[in-house]
């Protein structure tokens, strides 16, 4: 599995994702797709597959294909969906000719909101809403990522063949956001919200500290000894998840 | 009961935390303790199997600083003869004679060893142990069992941590414990490649059940290594005088051909020793390994004399005796509040755990509350009991697992009964 080719899974089924949760927090964004009834297919040749659907005010983002499509985007290699997420390629539309003002209106003002989001500053993370939606994004990049870092990248399959079975829970205090990762010797899977009974679980004391957390600026053993950060449960999954969140930045910044 | 607080532990590690990583690294870090804030980070003293903290709480120390305690902290009989070494000299010039005395002690103790050498930690050993097999078979493989802890050098942690490359790890093989089949596979399929079989006598890995050797286990296992050219390394770091003196490759009833030692050597004092069989001496020889330290006579003196007062006070047996005695009350209090406590491993250093709840969230809970209750268990590692732990520590001990199950009961309710 080569760089490109991990790096456009994450793309498309942890970045992407995000969508759905900056439509739900970011005001002008809900409102933006509050009147949309469409599809978008992605495409990538010998690459992965994810569509996002906007319906009744809600945008949904899945894996792999979706029935009849309004739009089918296709790229011609992993390298080539990754040039479209830095800004340096356009993607080609196999569906949905007549739809290209929304894709090149609209869309992308989805999409650089989106961007915004996942690239913080100090500055904009002293403004409390920013702070919550990036923390948001952070997690849920985070759990959506670790099935392809821990099934494609060659040091992530390592960590992930010592991995018990079972189930983690990441989530904010208090009840602020959670996701779970379920992990079996033959697929990982990733969702937001609680798990029933977890095997493991790691509780970030408040956004901020979750914030700082996730976004590498905090050491976790430091973190969880001022009890910042409470895990608990088969631990050995927490750090071996640890190891695979520390592989991202290897693909995606 | 009086339930301990930890302010002042709490406030010295944010100031650590600013500068030193982690503010306490390595197997001391807080992070397996569960939750970190209900257990204390920093000792102020220790006496016999206590220890008190920075905020004045008193502990029945059951990871005897994770193992090296073994004849109670402060003992007068091995401070008197580190004190003795050091009016003598400690880090000198040319090396000590009392350095020739230990060794000499402990090729006669140890029936495997024929020499005997001086380094400062475990890992250094079993490094060493490690580069004395390759040089003298010419291999350069290293099988081990998966989960089994030998160090912290590269070769020794698992794939994927920090600081590890993928090369680091090219030539060595993890397999099973207990599995003689596949050890006889992998050794058949790298015929000629193995120089070593690094494994401690048993398994006691972290946050799993420890398991004894199966019957015939380790005689197979010397069989195939003795027909196929591989040299035993027994990791007798942490087990090591704590199941029979001399050594606990004879405990199990098999012939080690080099074995590495730390932990219970000196009671506290910073000194691991590698012994090994005549056959090797000359690839030791040969191997270029030493240290600042490595020739500090303080610690072998403390070395000397305590495995002299171990080996008086037949030191293994009675801590696997009381150790026995401990655990089996325990496991009857638990059974009173309906919680099942499995024990394994050597009841000298046992790995305990709630079987009620497999996520180990109620052991942990549980631990937590024995030591905020005065009674130190972890949750993720084996205990130690040394010869200092005394029926007044075992029965006090009791008082606060009882009283620890009565609170988990009152949380949980029968939310865990089998």
């Amino acid at each position: 599995m080569n760089f490109n080719l991990i790096k456009a899974n994450l793309n498309l089924y942890a970045v992407i994702k995000n969508l759905e949760d900056l439509t739900v927090h970011d005001k002008e964004m809900k409102e933006l797709i509050s009147n949309w009834n469409l599809s978008i297919q992605f495409i990538v040749r010998n690459g992965p597959r994810a569509f996002v659907e906007f319906a009744t005010g809600k945008c949904n983002v899945g894996q792999g294909r979706m029935k009849n499509p309004s739009i089918i985007l296709y790229f011609f290699s992993p390298l080539h969906l990754n040039k479209m997420f830095d800004g340096t390629a356009n993607p080609i539309p196999l569906k949905g000719i007549t739809k290209i003002g929304f894709l090149t209106k609209e869309f992308p003002k989805l999409t650089d909101r989106l961007a915004y989001y996942l690239k913080p500053d100090d500055d904009l993370l002293k403004n409390e809403n920013y702070l919550k939606i990036n923390t948001i994004m952070l997690m849920n990049t985070a759990a959506f990522a670790i099935p392809e870092i821990a099934g494609y990248d060659k040091t992530g399959k390592i960590i992930a063949s010592h991995m018990p079975e079972g189930i983690i829970e990441m989530k904010i205090l208090p009840d602020f956001h959670s996701v779970n990762i379920t992990f079996s010797h033959d697929r990982i899977t990733s969702q937001k919200g609680k798990a029933d009974k977890p095997s493991a679980v790691m509780a970030m004391k408040n956004v901020k500290i979750a914030n700082a957390f996730l976004n590498g600026k905090t050491d976790a053993f430091t973190a969880i000894a001022t009890g910042d950060v409470v895990i608990k449960g088969v631990i050995p999954m927490l750090d071996a998840t640890s190891l695979l969140l520390d592989r991202i930045p290897e693909y995606i910044s | 009961m009086k339930i301990y607080n930890y302010k002042k532990s709490h406030a010295l590690f944010k100031k650590a935390a600013e500068i030193i990583p982690c503010g306490i690294y390595g197997h001391y870090s807080p992070s397996p303790l569960v939750p970190a804030t209900a257990y204390p980070f920093y000792t102020a003293k220790a006496k016999g199997s206590r220890i008190w903290d920075v905020d004045g709480n008193e502990f029945i120390d059951y990871m005897c600083a994770y193992g090296p305690m073994v004849t109670g902290y402060g003992n007068p009989k091995i401070e008197a003869a580190a004190a003795k070494q050091n009016k003598l000299g400690n880090c000198t010039t040319a090396v000590p004679p009392i350095m020739v005395e230990l060794a000499e002690y402990m090729t006669d103790l140890i029936p495997c060893a024929d020499w005997a050498f001086f380094a400062k930690n475990g890992g250094d050993v079993t490094n060493y142990a490690v580069m004395v097999a390759r040089a003298a078979t010419g291999r350069d493989k290293i099988l081990m069992i998966s989960g089994g802890y030998h160090g912290v050098s590269p070769w020794m942690q698992t794939a994927g941590h920090h600081g590890v490359m993928d090369d680091d790890k090219k030539n060595v093989i993890a397999i099973k414990w207990n599995d003689i089949a596949q050890f006889e596979k992998t050794v058949s399929e790298n015929k000629g490649k193995i120089a070593c079989f690094i494994s401690s006598p048993y398994h006691h890995p972290v946050f799993c059940d420890n398991e004894y050797p199966a019957d015939g286990y380790w005689q197979s296992i010397e069989k195939i290594c003795r027909r196929e050219g591989i040299v035993i390394i027994t990791d007798d770091i942490r087990a090591g005088f704590r199941l029979d003196m001399r050594g606990s490759n004879e405990f199990f009833g098999y012939k080690s051909d080099l074995i590495c030692y730390c932990k219970a050597l000196a009671n506290g004092y910073p000194i691991s020793a590698l012994v090994g069989s005549k056959d090797l001496m000359n690839a030791a020889s040969k191997v270029f390994y030493t240290g600042s330290y490595w020739f500090s006579a303080v610690p072998m003196a403390a070395a000397l004399a305590n495995l002299k007062e171990m080996k008086r006070t037949n030191a293994p047996a009675f801590m696997l005796k009381q150790g026995e005695k401990l655990l089996n009350s325990m496991v009857k209090i638990a059974s009173n509040y309906g919680y099942d406590l499995k024990v394994s491993g050597a009841p000298s250093m046992p790995y305990l755990r709630i079987t009620n709840d497999p996520s180990l969230m109620l052991h942990q809970e549980w631990c937590a509350e024995c030591t905020k209750r005065g009674a130190y268990f972890t949750s993720h590692h084996n205990w130690f009991i040394s010869t200092a732990h005394d029926d007044k520590d075992i029965k006090k001990t009791w008082d606060i697992v009882d009283d620890a199950f009565k609170a988990i009961k009152k949380k949980f309710g029968d939310e865990f009964q089998l």
